[in-house]
């Protein structure tokens, strides 16, 4: 084992970092706020697909699309809620209101759901490849014996077809299309006649829907528990500021990034430093910062 | 003469009427001994967060000797309440709380505080001038910090803290002294960045190579991670027969998941924590063999302590620290009853008489009571050990080794007191 177990740990671990990035980068574009709650969404997701597929039963892929779409309609319920009546007060209101809604939340679900940590009862078959023959890069093996959990393959490939369908929403679709022009200028989106509350729902349900599906893979890689979300939203977040704030693709780009430089810190760091690996994560994003302001993808920062 | 009373009263004789009749009837409350009111005792808790797994144990076991104390009537009729605060296992939360207790509730003792809490917040713990008698720390740094220092009647030496629950030296030597006998003379270590779960790993360390075995490598993990991975991956290219693991519940089951899906095998020792079905219901038949050394049931009264749990209302299951806290709550009602007063340096000064020194062998509130009502000294015999304080406030009892077998915990064998003492001598914990 060696740099390509590693590797293929950090796909995993930025695959659903990616999905629940997009959802949250989507919302800073589009409704310009910094929603903290989002950790909690991707747990109500985590509890509403366990819940499906354990007390209905029903399969974990029915299970997830249940997951997403309760996650969606919670998403646009509490923006309904909270968000939308204060949009005019701009930022520093809506990020404060979505701290102390996350709080809520998360002693809501702990009063509901209790304190135990649980598992999706799937079948995990564990793919072993030995034997490869290693090709020496400098002190590291390239190759040689690896596995590939089917936990693995569902993380990854999700993403994948998250990606795709959110390239397609994006490049072939009106909604799409009328989402990038209102995070370049909701301004001139408006006058141009663009829906802007309607797109701004829209942005909302979506959000949800890939914190639901985020939510239940991390339940099906780890567990669900009241801190599923919450242990994530900073992995989240430095995704997104990473790939550039608002940048649907920058923050994929930005949580690989986040995801690799997890998993190959903490198989690389002497032994004595192995608990560190998360700030290693964020010393990345602070030198990435430093020589590209805007993150990986984001727009040049124009003078006022 | 006629006295000069008109029917009405002196104003300032009703202000000192009403100011000492308002004394009298708080008196009992403020802790200024003998009144009529309750007798409050204060329970920080973890009713939330990493360790709330733990807590339900706890509470019943505290409530049950509690109800046993108040059926027997304390210092002759007053009612022992607990008060329970929830801490999160969070310093800064358990400093608000212990201030919340001692300033809101007038606790004259405290039945908590994990070694989380209790390592960063010691000083604190000091100026408070408060007994915590707690059930939870493991933690070797209070194996020669608290107790009275063997000398009741003067305070002053005091550190305040005293544990019915035996450190991790004691316990930790017992999981070290296990490996060494399966033959495992080299082991890989992997815990969680907080107090209690290195606490465990130094202890097991420490006896383990005093003992000639030799640490492998040992990988520390941040907690909270969605994933353990890449650690366990570090971990396993050293070469080892068995690896321990101390980390929380929650995260002990997405590592031993990790594990079980890596197919990574090897003997898995548990911390004591780790003692639970939820972490065997999650990972699954991969974990059959894997055990754990935890605080045995050594004390004589175990079974006295068992049938009344049993008998209490709830079905929380009773853990490692269910047994620690019965004993915490029963000789605390013991310290005050010997005192005939209930303040926090009346408690203080009575722990140690009541459970060290000769005298009848009491098994409960009860047998407690009586006892000093007729004159006579006690010793107060425990459920989780026989509750002999040593000068710094700890306790010493069995291990025992419970093993996965066929999904459930099964204990599998017993390390006695006597065995571990030769481990770890007195005056070292």
């Amino acid at each position: 084992m060696g740099l390509v177990q590693n590797v293929i740990f950090g796909l995993v671990q930025g695959s659903y970092i990616a999905i629940a990035a997009i959802g949250f980068t989507m919302i800073y574009g589009i409704v310009n706020m910094i929603n903290f709650a989002y950790g909690e969404y991707l747990t109500i997701g985590a509890f509403v697909g366990f819940v499906a597929a354990t007390a209905l039963p029903l399969p974990l892929p029915a299970a997830v699309l249940v997951a997403m779409a309760g996650a969606g309609v919670v998403s646009l319920l509490l923006a309904k809620a909270f968000f939308t009546p204060i949009n005019h007060t701009g930022p520093v209101p809506m990020l404060l209101t979505s701290i102390g809604l996350g709080l809520v939340l998360r002693n809501v679900i702990r009063l509901g759901a209790g304190r135990s940590a649980r598992r999706f009862d799937v079948d995990t078959v564990t793919y072993q490849f030995r034997g490869i023959p290693e090709v020496p890069i400098g002190p590291v093996d390239l190759l040689g014996d690896f596995f590939v959990t089917s936990e693995h393959l569902v993380v990854i490939g999700s993403a994948l077809v998250v990606f795709l369908a959110l390239h397609a929403l994006l490049t072939r679709t009106d909604v799409g299309i009328a989402m990038r022009a209102m995070s370049d200028d909701v301004d001139l989106a408006r006058v141009r006649g663009i829906d802007t509350q309607l797109i701004r729902n829209a942005v909302w349900v979506l959000a949800g829907m890939l914190a639901g599906l985020a939510g239940v893979l991390l339940g099906v890689q780890t567990n669900v528990s009241v801190s599923t979300g919450f242990s994530q939203i900073l992995q989240i977040l430095a995704a997104a500021i990473l790939g550039g704030a608002g940048s649907p693709y920058g923050a994929i780009a930005g949580a690989y990034v986040i995801g690799l430089v997890l998993a190959l810190s903490t198989a690389f760091l002497p032994a004595s430093m192995t608990g560190v690996s998360s700030a290693m994560a964020f010393l990345v994003l602070v030198l990435v910062l430093l020589v590209k302001p805007s993150g990986i993808a984001g727009q040049e920062v124009r003078e006022a | 003469m006629v006295a000069n009373h008109t029917g009405t009263v002196n104003r300032r004789t009703l202000l000192k009427g009403v100011g000492a009749g308002g004394l009298a009837a708080t008196a009992g409350c403020l802790g200024l001994g003998g009144g009529g009111g309750a007798v409050t005792i204060g329970q920080p808790a973890a009713l939330t967060g990493q360790w709330d797994f733990l807590q339900p144990g706890v509470s019943k076991a505290t409530d049950v000797a509690v109800q046993q104390i108040n059926d027997a009537g304390l210092l002759d009729g007053r009612e022992l309440a607990i008060e329970r605060r929830d801490t999160a296992v969070e310093p800064q939360e358990a400093r608000t709380v212990v201030t919340q207790l001692l300033e809101n509730d007038d606790a004259v003792a405290l039945l908590g505080l994990f070694s989380s809490e209790l390592n960063p917040l010691y000083d604190f713990i000091q100026d408070q001038a408060t007994p915590v008698i707690t059930p939870w720390p493991g933690s070797n740094f209070l194996d020669t910090r608290g107790g009275d220092h063997g000398t009741p009647e003067d305070v002053s030496d005091d550190e305040w803290i005293w544990r019915t629950v035996i450190s991790d030296t004691v316990h930790t030597a017992g999981a070290a002294l296990r490996a060494l006998d399966e033959d495992h003379d080299t082991v890989g270590i992997i815990n969680g960045n907080t107090e209690g779960a290195r606490s465990w790993v130094n202890g097991f360390r420490n006896a383990y190579e005093a003992n000639d075995g030799t640490v492998a490598e040992q990988v520390e993990v941040s907690q909270g991670s969605s994933s353990y991975q890449s650690a366990l991956d570090r971990l396993f290219e050293s070469d080892f027969s068995a690896f321990a693991v101390s980390l929380p519940l929650e995260d002990a089951t997405t590592l031993m998941s990790d594990w079980a899906d890596g197919g990574y095998g090897r003997q898995p020792i548990l911390s004591d924590p780790l003692a639970q079905q939820d972490l065997i219901d999650a990972v699954g038949e991969p974990l059959n063999g894997a055990w754990a050394a935890s605080p045995g049931e050594s004390g004589p009264n175990y079974s006295a302590f068992e049938s009344a749990y049993q008998a209490g209302e709830g079905d929380a299951e009773i853990n490692a620290w269910t047994a620690p806290a019965w004993d915490a709550t029963i000789v605390t009602a013991l310290a005050i009853e010997r005192a005939g007063e209930a303040t926090a340096e009346a408690v203080e000064q009575n722990l140690g008489p009541v459970s060290r020194g000769p005298g009848t062998e009491v098994a409960d509130f009860t047998e407690g009571k009586e006892a000093l009502a007729n004159g006579d000294e006690i010793n107060y015999q425990g459920a989780a050990t026989d509750v002999s304080f040593t000068q710094f406030g700890n306790v010493l009892g069995s291990v025992v080794i419970n093993q996965v077998q066929d999904q459930e915990f099964t204990q599998i064998d017993t390390i006695t007191a006597q065995e571990l003492q030769e481990f770890v001598p007195e005056g070292e914990y």
